[in-house]
């Protein structure tokens, strides 16, 4: 330890891989050692679930290509969806009327999000661009349009924190960023990745400071947007992280990925405490999200399943079938009474 | 991808290849059959998983055959099903993954060959002819070499045995099934446009020196974080779960036990009222959402309806500027880079500046950070100020205070029911706890355990465990001593020690003073009804609870007026269709002649009530004034109609009765003004000509005259 302390910092990479390595050893066996027991020996006491009964309610057809992201609005009952197409379309999923249909000048929308006002969209994708559209019903929504930030490389995700004057981004130029809507201002950027990001997610909490970014690295990483440093990281799996999600209570992310396991990372105990795979789902994640009281953990597969997991029990509850593609985006609704999924077979399916 | 490869690829390795192989068809050589693939899949995973059913193998072998890893002979279509049709392997050189997807002047060559070929067995479809002349369009200089490579292999095909010809053409051409699929047919081999997904391997960014020394940072950081033990993480989440199984719709449709509930599900039964209870913001809420309120502060705060309904009830114990101060702050936060520094000095002037007119009371080294930050202003310069009243005032102080507060209670007792199964035990239950909060503690505890069975129960556990979460964040013995007890009776009873051990039982029992007596406030209008239920609640004081084991029934069978409760009943329908009309004249009419009016109604009730009553006249009062203030201090952001507060039964009443009194007095009224009551008058005259909060403060020094002074004054430590 001494000996790491004392080194100077040389400017090399080599002598910082070899410091960061032997960090890492320190790490892990710190992490070992409150490694106590395993999830599913203390959760046996917690009452096992029946099979799920959960049906498809409605299914959105409009879009003319594959659907990449969808949102709820805040009110509970209208998503925002964007397509490959370049088509972002917002639904009054109750009705299942289209109420706006708005044309991007790109292809590949891969991230949409609603302000929590309900009165703002963001969207963007290989346009490396976040473009704001405010909703309203008298005019033509693409004249008040308005670029908000500009990435190096194309936009994966997008949300807005607790804020419409915000938008935070992460793109394939393995940054995080948090903008400001109003003046285009980049407020912070958020390094560390070393890969393209593909999620984000902010913390569920009134003055939420923090958010959690998955990448292609393989890392999931937590963030301090005040300060914009990286202040806890989570290894683990082994292929490209597509989805991060909080669970509810915050203390904790679950995540979704290419390797085709959902893991349960707790940011207190520093590790991770759950994994959630069979040898029969060989397909990479999509997307993931939890259910209100944080045990249900929903999980969209490349194999065009959608697959709900008992976090506690390690139980698969139930499968849902019905898309013709890949399940690319899957939430549950603010109020926890529906799933949405949007799938590469153009339509988006809402469940409860 | 890359995982997904490796894995598709020991999938096939270890397994299907090995075993399948085996099976050679005399005439068709080297295939296998539909119900070979399904069982050997159900086969290999019922290990992984008990409940692994067919349609699942099936719909796996599906989603390999359209990768091409295997395909159908005869078909063209790539589907597998659990049947008797003949299926061959892709060779491995032919996976899609092992190399980059192909060109098109492999396709080209492909084509080319088969042109050449046998016309009967390799005719072209009209789709690959199609292909075929634009790529000799588009390949027009590289043609020449194309069809000699394509001469080339046929060449060589000719050297081959007939089995291998067969089984080598038919893997090709699946293979441009795959890779090159006939229109309208989708595929699975789609890849995004993403630069960096579309090439497997070695896509990750050079480190650069920055990289690595801030890879370095982060882990020496965490090297010293302090960490929980796994065990202690897994039972906060169960705790969370079993805190929260209630909000989860998800969740309770699939339990059996589900009541029928209402409102439903508005996805599954079309019923939207679900979501109208729910809205943010509502004037009458559902008892299940301010059973919510009590799991957490942060569950209070976050919804918004919650968070009037504190701030209401810190207005009227004159702490609101805690609140109002963290609201703030919060907008700060949120609002747009260019309104900063204005909202900054907004905030200091009102809430930290010496002689602030809504100073909130931080320790010095707080103040001290935060002139710090001043200097630099941004929006998280009052991050450590709020912090500091968020844990130190609010949540410990304020929160537990406004859960226990008669406020609270008959915001509950009030609330629409939402299992209609239990509508008469809550609102029993509702009732009974208002009373018994002026009665002796242990009687309260009998009633209660009495009175709350099932989800009361379940809520009161569910507030004690969480609580108690809250409180062990350093993870102490007080959390896990909740939480290990099972029997449901035993946390009740542990919430109900903590009740009373709590440190604010002077202040309570000063407080709440004003709602049991308005309780007992005759009016003229209704006098013969409200006496009934007045001499109700007196009496009852005066009965002995233990005597009596059912507490509905002794409600009705006690007493001797015929029921009581039923005329509560229908006090409380009343209340609503009145509140109801109430909120649509107050959208129209003007801040200061409302305050007028209030005041002007009260004379006449005032005047009719002999004097131990001015008190409970007083509180409507009050709270009406607070709730205009809501009204004029917010207008900008809210509609006005919701600061409406459904508050007490007895209050609410009183208030209708108001409005009711001011539509027939309302000629009288100016002249009533300058009647009996000197206090009150000036209260309304000083409101009309200066700011909220001079008329705030003027009321409260009013209040501590009338009533018993420096009783009420429970501001912040």
């Amino acid at each position: 330890m001494c000996e790491v302390e004392t080194k100077p910092l040389v400017d090399s990479v080599e002598s910082l891989t070899k410091e960061a390595e032997i960090l890492k050893k320190k790490l892990d066996a710190e992490r070992v050692k409150l490694n106590d027991v395993t999830l599913f020996d203390s959760t046996e006491r917690a009452e096992t679930m029946a099979y799920m009964s959960i049906k498809p309610r409605r299914t959105l057809k409009g879009h003319q290509a594959k659907v990449l992201c969808s949102d709820w609005s805040p009110d509970k009952r209208h998503i925002v969806s964007s397509s490959q197409d370049g088509k972002m379309i917002i639904w009054d999923a109750f009705t299942t009327n289209k109420e706006h249909a708005v044309t991007m000048p790109t292809t590949w929308v891969m991230a949409c999000a609603y302000a929590p006002s309900g009165n703002l969209v963001a969207c963007g994708g290989l346009d490396n661009k976040v473009t704001v559209y405010p909703l309203t019903m008298e005019e033509d929504v693409t004249v008040k349009k308005k670029t908000v930030g500009t990435h190096a490389s194309y936009m994966s995700c997008c949300l807005f924190p607790n804020s419409d004057q915000q938008i935070l981004t992460g793109s394939g130029d393995s940054t995080c960023a948090l903008w400001d809507v109003e003046s285009g201002q980049l407020l912070q950027s958020f390094h560390g990745h070393s890969a393209d990001v593909m999620s984000i997610d902010l913390a569920p909490s009134e003055t939420g400071n923090t958010f959690v970014s998955g990448s292609c690295d393989k890392m999931v990483l937590i963030w301090d947007m005040r300060s914009g440093q990286c202040v806890q990281s989570f290894e683990g799996h082994d292929s490209d992280v597509n989805a991060v999600k909080f669970h509810p209570s915050g203390d904790a992310v679950g995540t979704g990925s290419d390797d085709a396991t959902c893991r349960l990372f707790d940011l207190r105990a520093d590790r991770e405490i759950g994994m959630y795979g069979r040898g029969n789902l060989i397909f990479g994640i999509n997307s993931v999200d939890f259910s209100v009281s944080g045990r249900l953990l929903f999980a969209g597969y490349n194999d065009y399943t959608v697959n709900t997991w008992d976090i506690l029990k390690n139980n698969r509850v139930s499968l849902l079938y019905g898309h013709e593609n890949r399940v690319s985006c899957v939430q549950v609704s603010p109020d926890g009474t529906a799933l949405s999924t949007g799938s590469w077979d153009c339509t988006i399916r809402v469940w409860a | 991808m890359e995982g997904l490869v490796r894995k598709m690829q020991d999938t096939e390795n270890g397994g299907i290849m090995v075993r399948s192989q085996k099976i050679f068809l005399s005439s068709i050589p080297a295939a296998f059959m539909g119900y070979d693939i399904i069982e050997w899949l159900t086969y290999t995973f019922r290990t992984f998983d008990n409940d692994f059913p067919p349609a699942e193998a099936v719909h796996l072998a599906n989603m390999i055959c359209s990768y091409g890893y295997f395909f159908p002979v005869d078909s063209k279509n790539l589907t597998v099903k659990d049947d008797g049709t003949f299926f061959r392997f892709q060779s491995p050189y032919y996976w899609p993954w092992q190399k980059r997807p192909p060109d098109n002047v492999e396709y080209a060559i492909y084509l080319a060959k088969r042109t050449l070929r046998n016309k009967q067995r390799h005719q072209l479809e009209d789709y690959e002819l199609e292909a075929y002349n634009n790529l000799k369009k588009n390949l027009a200089n590289k043609w020449e070499f194309i069809t000699m490579q394509a001469e080339e292999q046929v060449k060589l095909l000719k050297t081959e045995k007939k089995v291998d010809k067969i089984i080598a053409d038919s893997q090709e051409r699946a293979y441009w099934r795959v890779h090159r699929p006939p229109p309208g047919m989708v595929t699975s081999l789609e890849h995004c446009p993403v630069p960096s997904r579309s090439w497997n391997g070695q896509r990750m960014r050079k480190k650069t020196v920055e990289d690595c020394r801030r890879e370095v940072d982060l882990l020496r950081r965490s090297l010293t974080r302090t960490r929980i033990k796994t065990s202690q993480a897994i039972e906060s989440l169960i705790q969370y779960y079993d805190t929260y199984v209630e909000y989860d719709v998800l969740m309770s449709q699939t339990s059996q036990t589900s009541q029928s509930t209402h409102p439903t599900n508005p996805w599954v039964t079309d019923d939207v009222s679900f979501w109208l209870l729910n809205a943010p913001l509502v004037e009458v809420t559902t008892e299940k959402r301010i059973r919510k309120w009590a799991l957490s502060m942060e569950d209070l705060v976050s919804d918004p309806t919650g968070l009037q309904e504190f701030t209401t009830y810190l207005r009227k114990e004159y702490s609101h500027e805690n609140i109002r101060f963290w609201s703030a702050v919060n907008e700060l936060r949120r609002s747009a880079q260019s309104q900063i520094s204005i909202r900054v000095q907004l905030i200091f002037e009102e809430f930290l500046a010496p002689g602030a007119p809504c100073e909130i009371n931080i320790d010095g080294k707080t103040m001290e950070k935060v002139h710090q930050e001043m200097r630099n202003p941004s929006r998280f310069t009052f991050d450590a100020a709020q912090e500091h009243v968020y844990t130190l005032l609010l949540k410990k102080d304020c929160y537990p205070r406004f859960i226990r507060s008669d406020h609270y209670k008959s915001l509950l007792a009030n609330a629409i029911q939402q299992q209609i199964s239990q509508k008469k035990r809550f609102f029993g239950f509702g009732q009974m706890k208002k009373k018994t909060s002026t009665s002796n503690a242990p009687s309260q505890n009998l009633l209660q355990q009495q009175a709350s069975q099932g989800g009361c129960v379940a809520a009161v556990s569910a507030i004690a465990k969480r609580r108690g979460s809250d409180r062990s964040l350093s993870g102490s013995a007080h959390e896990l001593a909740v939480s290990g007890v099972k029997d449901p009776k035993v946390p009740h009873s542990h919430s109900q020690s903590n009740l009373s051990d709590i440190p604010y039982r002077g202040d309570l029992a000063n407080l709440p003073k004003g709602v049991p007596v308005a309780a007992v406030a005759p009016s003229p209008v209704k006098k013969p009804n409200m006496a009934v239920v007045a001499g109700a609640s007196t009496s009852e004081d005066v009965c002995p609870w233990e005597a009596v084991p059912e507490p509905r029934s002794r409600r009705n069978s006690g007493q001797s007026e015929s029921s009581s409760s039923d005329v509560s009943v229908a006090v409380a329908e009343i209340t609503e269709r009145l509140q109801r009309t109430n909120i649509l004249t107050q959208q129209h009419t003007v801040d200061g002649s409302h305050q007028l009016v209030v005041h002007a109604a009260e004379m006449p009730r005032r005047a009719s009530v002999s004097v131990p009553i001015a008190h409970g006249v007083d509180q409507v009062a009050r709270r009406k004034v607070s709730s205009f203030e809501d009204n004029r201090s917010s207008a900008r952001s809210t509609p006005p109609s919701v600061f409406i507060i459904p508050g007490d039964l007895d209050n609410k009443t009183q208030e209708n009765i108001c409005k009711t009194l001011r539509k027939s007095h309302s000629i009288a009224k100016t002249c009533s003004v300058t009647g009996t009551n000197a206090p009150i008058i000036s209260v309304s005259s000083v409101a009309d000509e200066s700011t909220d909060d001079d008329a705030r403060s003027t009321q409260e020094r009013i209040d501590e005259i009338e009533d018993e002074p420096g009783a009420r004054r429970v501001s912040s430590p």
